[in-house]
């Protein structure tokens, strides 16, 4: 069963040939068997999943019209809130925190009859590459388990490539959905800023966060995004545009589109990795795609801006973090100072202070136009960039990761760790909608992504060049441990 | 402070002025904005800084700046945003605050005041919104924080450093207070902290142009203390530079802000320059910016109410007040409203007006009550004018029927008036009459005045039936009488 | 853009109002001594007339109705807190003024 799309699982479940209970009792017990080994799940919503599971058999028993995702489990990345449910963002601060509400992602997903199956793990806060940072235990790759999954979506990303769950929810910040996509050989999609209510989110960096799926396949992406991608008025970034169907023709080719791929951005990259990519671009021209050499270098800068735009952000969003109203309040802690430094450092593991610390000196008196608003007009430049290149095509294709995923450990220097992110920060910075669809594999069997950008609100256009791809390319996503 | 040595320097005074806006709900939460209940009831997650919360602007909070905007003559933003301003502190619901500081809804403006009789003109460098802070109740070995209050809306008014006197603050905080209340912004119920003042203080010697080094006076939410605390610290300064004069002024006074006690009647320091705050303001990425169209502008001027300064013209060529009266009634706008309600049933503008700012605020001085407060409606103020000016009764009984309102301030005058005969002014002929003889008789020079034409000695022949009579005589039977004897 | 030191770690734990324990804050500094000297690369762009990107949304004036929404019950909100006392938040007596 679990080898079905999540497209597939509803079928079957709308045509009676599955109950919702027992779709969710297979995934539960498979969560059961591998989450540990995996460490994808932070909680497991088994209760909440059955008990949806047997509303949904009850209300399907009487005819009701069912939603678009009815009997399909979803995996919650646990920076977005179920109501009642524990949300602790991969940290020790919020071990005890009960969302107070539902994010509006996960209440448009019940809406649509999801069966909200677990919390997965993730980097603390969202901020990592790898979900090494996670304050609990680390989420491994279920191609190779001595590798990480990426991040800071590892959790989700695991589960999905595993089969846990055949849909999970990300969020991307600088590349926290394509990346792990990328590492654990599935497709993660970053919609275009505003596409996906931040509502019930836990803030990282408000102006680049965007919530988006994993799946298995483009067509479960685009199924998801129909449930997800809606106006919300409690998120002022919002964007309310009419529903669109991204089910609906989904190409099998690139016929008349135009490609941009940055060549001499790329002359860097690993040779072999370099070898790959372009015989991914090859495979485009042969669906029909022209390819259109285009100018990128001022990515250069994107990690530097990036860091400094996120971190500033940040810095203020984990400010509310400080053991007054909620969360884990320093039992050493006796005058109210206390509370603050001692709850914040015990709350928070390293790399979530080091990022508050460089946030809050980007910000600070004496180094704000240096540093922040410096980056805030390189930004500008790099949509500047997009914009003109987007004039001249419909998408531009890049790699996902300069590698594929490494071992536990293997990257100690911060900014090497920082740097992976260069393909993928940029899209952030400009909110535009990005994906990641398996592209093969590299000498150690690893699976490496492709990406597609695409102008904002241009979602389409991205999950279509996808779904061109995917079909053409068939590219296994089944890691062999957990057929 | 000797006036010598006072006169010799000059204050400069800045004020910023926080009105809590009477919306319905908060500034970025749709939470109820009121004050007075339980602990943390009129909360959401918003407000309480929960973690995936997010600010969404209230309309109507925006369209009260704007009409505080156009009160003050000044320009409306074409396009403001919104900043974050970090400090840590438990009643911040996020450790930050959302506020305007680069693009401020409401440009330069002008509002006139009257300063002992004097009309002057202050600037305001500009006014913007932001969400006010929860409150934190002090106990003896622990503190409790109330989010209630966290995030309701307010409109900070920040004056040029234009003001120079502690009467020129007070008269400044004053119009502005009126301003608000007038377009219906806010009821600046000052005991509830709806209004709040910021003083930034510094002097030089007269005639010096530069700016010296200025403290800053917070939370203050009292006019007097408002020039109670300014005047503390003008002579404060002034006595530290002529202690000091041998050092570089710089080195006298340090930049610091302090908060005034109302109990020890001083100031207390609260941070110097030194540990100034940084606030690493920021653009808020999870607000938009606000684009107001012409339209739009235009439509919130229309539905403008009247504005004191027009209320206070209006009384004076209109209604005849002085500009003194006037400028009591209008300064607030419930005293006015009040003062205009009783103009329904009286047309003595005047003495309706006295009535109302000096018998009536004599009589309750000293008891901490005011017409408001008791309750005693308008219109029995009207209506006691009214029975004065039909001289149903005489000035002095009008006086004992006003004590006997404020005794029972539901009760109508008229009906006080029906209920007691001591106050029916006597208006039997039979009994006043030998009276009036008898003041007549008593009286020939008075009686030879008013024939060669002054008008003064029949009032004095009137007024002397009136003490005969203890004040109980109609004084309308009273002048006839006279009349009718000095005719014949 | 200038190089980071220890003066402004000492500077940022305040402002930041995190602790930092003495095992872990030489590491601390070298990565922020490393991530700003990576940063600074960005003093080599040119953004003379550039205009800050404040916004990446497209969005304009969204404001909300002057309405009551739907509340955070008291229960709710108080239980995921640290101390409380009388429906509000407890914490030890604060001395010090808001900054």
């Amino acid at each position: 069963m679990h080898l079905l799309s999540a497209f597939e699982l509803r079928k079957r479940f709308e045509n009676g040939e599955l109950k919702a209970r027992e779709i969710a009792e297979h995934f539960l017990a498979r969560i059961d068997k591998h989450s540990k080994n995996l460490g994808s799940f932070l909680h497991v919503l088994d209760e909440r999943a059955l008990k949806k599971a047997d509303e949904l058999d009850l209300r399907k028993s009487k005819g009701e019209k069912l939603g678009l995702l009815a009997g399909i489990p979803i995996a919650i990345k646990d920076n977005m809130h179920i109501k009642g449910e524990i949300t602790t963002c991969g940290s020790k601060f919020l071990t005890n925190y009960r969302a107070p509400f539902d994010a509006s992602v996960c209440k448009f997903l019940e809406d649509q009859d999801a069966i909200l199956i677990g919390k997965t793990n993730l980097d603390e806060f969202a901020m990592g590459s790898s979900n090494e940072n996670s304050a609990f235990f680390p989420a491994k790759n279920p191609w190779n388990t001595e590798c990480v999954p990426g991040g800071s979506s590892g959790g989700s990303a695991a589960a999905v490539s595993a089969r846990l769950a055949p849909l999970a929810t990300g969020s991307d910040t600088g590349g926290s959905i394509r990346q792990p996509a990328s590492f654990c050989g599935i497709v993660g999609y970053k919609p275009t800023y505003g596409r996906v209510s931040r509502y019930g989110l836990v803030a990282f960096g408000s102006s680049l966060d965007q919530i988006g799926p994993f799946a298995t396949c483009v067509e479960d992406i685009a199924l998801i995004m129909e449930a997800i991608a809606r106006p919300c008025a409690h998120d002022s970034t919002s964007i309310s545009h009419p529903p669109e169907s991204f089910l609906e023709n989904l190409p099998t080719d690139l016929k008349g589109k135009r490609i941009g791929v940055p060549w001499k951005f790329l002359e860097e990259m690993d040779a072999k990795a370099l070898e790959a990519f372009k015989a991914n671009i090859e495979q485009l021209k042969a669906l029909g795609a022209e390819i259109v050499d285009v100018d990128l270098s001022i990515l250069k800068y994107s990690i530097a801006i990036y860091y400094i735009l996120a971190t500033a952000e940040a810095s203020t969003n984990l400010a509310r973090f400080d053991g007054i109203r909620y969360g884990v309040r320093s039992p050493n802690a006796k005058a109210l100072e206390d509370i603050y430094d001692f709850s914040r450092d015990e709350g928070f593991g390293k790399e979530v202070k080091k990022r508050i610390l460089l946030g809050t000196h980007v910000l600070s008196s004496g180094y704000k136009d240096a540093y922040y608003k410096k980056a805030q007009k390189v930004r500008t430049l790099i949509i500047e960039r997009y914009n003109s290149i987007f004039k001249e095509c419909d998408l531009i294709s890049m790699p996902v990761s300069p590698f594929a995923a490494f071992k536990f450990g293997a990257i100690t220097d911060p900014i090497q760790m920082y740097l992976q992110d260069i393909f993928t920060v940029s899209a952030n910075l400009a909110g535009l909608p990005a994906i990641s669809v398996p592209a093969g594999f590299d000498h150690n069997k690893m699976p490496v992504g492709l990406q597609f950008l695409a102008p904002q609100m241009k979602d389409k256009t991205v999950i279509d060049a996808a779904h061109a791809f995917e079909k053409s390319a068939k590219i296994p996503t089944m890691p062999e441990a957990f057929a | 402070m000797k006036k010598e040595l006072r006169e010799k320097w000059e204050a400069v005074i800045g004020l910023e002025i926080h009105a809590q806006l009477n919306t319905k709900s908060k500034m970025f939460s749709s939470a109820p904005n009121r004050f007075g209940d339980e602990p943390n009831t009129n909360i959401t997650e918003v407000c309480t800084g929960q973690p995936g919360a997010l600010p969404v602007v209230n309309k109507e909070a925006v369209k009260k700046a704007v009409a505080f905007g156009l009160a003050i003559g000044a320009k409306i933003s074409d396009f403001t945003t919104f900043d974050r301003k970090s400090y840590f502190y438990p009643d911040s619901p996020r450790n930050f605050q959302i506020t305007q500081f680069e693009n401020p809804i409401v440009g330069r403006g002008t509002v006139f005041a009257d300063v002992d009789g004097v009309k002057k003109e202050f600037i305001i460098e500009h006014a913007h919104l932001e969400d006010d802070a929860g409150m934190l109740k002090h106990f003896s070995n622990f503190a409790g924080v109330d989010y209630n209050r966290a995030g309701a809306p307010l409109i900070e008014i920040v004056s040029e450093p234009c003001i120079h006197s502690p009467q020129e603050a007070s008269a400044y905080a004053k119009a502005i207070k009126a301003i608000v209340q007038y377009i219906g912004a806010s009821d600046c119920n000052m005991e509830q902290g709806q209004l709040r003042f910021d003083a930034n203080i510094s002097v030089r010697p007269k005639g010096d142009t530069t700016l010296r080094n200025k403290t800053e006076i917070k939370n203050m939410n009292s006019f007097t203390f408002l020039e109670l605390a300014a005047e503390a610290e003008i002579e404060r300064q002034i006595l530290l530079y002529t202690e000091n004069h041998h050092k570089p002024h710089t080195d006298v006074i340090k930049q610091g802000t302090y908060r005034w006690d109302s109990e020890t009647k001083s100031i207390i320091l609260m941070r110097t320059k030194e540990s100034a705050a940084d606030y690493r303001y920021f653009p808020e990425p999870d607000l938009t910016p606000i684009v107001l169209s012409k339209e739009y502008i235009e439509k919130v001027r229309e539905e403008l109410p009247e504005l004191p300064a027009d209320r206070f013209d209006r009384y004076v060529s209109e209604l005849e007040l002085s500009a003194y009266a006037a400028s009591i009634l209008t300064l607030d706008k419930t005293l006015s409203d009040y003062f205009e309600e009783a103009l329904k049933y009286s047309s003595c503008t005047k003495t309706v007006c006295n009535w109302i700012t000096v018998e009536f605020a004599g009589k309750l001085k000293d008891t901490g009550n005011t017409l408001f407060s008791l309750g005693i409606p308008a219109k029995h103020i009207g209506k006691l004018v009214d029975l004065i000016d039909k001289k149903t009764i005489t000035g002095k009984i009008a006086k004992s029927v006003a004590d006997d309102m404020i005794k029972d301030p539901k009760r109508d005058p008229e009906e006080i008036v029906n209920s007691n005969p001591d106050y029916k002014p006597v208006a039997d002929t039979s009994t006043i009459e030998p009276l009036v003889d008898q003041v007549l008789s008593n009286n020939p020079t008075s009686i030879e005045d008013y024939k060669a034409g002054k008008k003064k000695a029949f009032a004095f022949l009137v007024g002397q039936v009136m003490k005969l009579t203890k004040g109980k005589a109609s004084p309308a039977v009273v002048n006839d009488l006279i009349n009718k004897k000095l005719d014949s | 853009m200038s190089e980071f030191n220890q003066e402004n770690l000492n500077s940022l734990k305040k402002l930041a109002r995190i602790k930092i324990p003495a095992d872990e804050e030489s590491e601390i500094l070298s990565h922020m001594e490393k991530i700003v000297g990576y940063v600074n690369l960005l003093s080599e762009v040119d953004t003379d007339n550039v205009q800050i990107a404040t916004h990446v949304s497209q969005n304009l004036n969204v404001l909300r109705e002057d309405n009551i929404g739907e509340l955070l019950p008291k229960e709710t909100f108080l239980a995921n807190a640290p101390d409380q006392i009388g429906g509000m938040i407890r914490t030890p007596p604060v001395l010090k003024e808001p900054e």
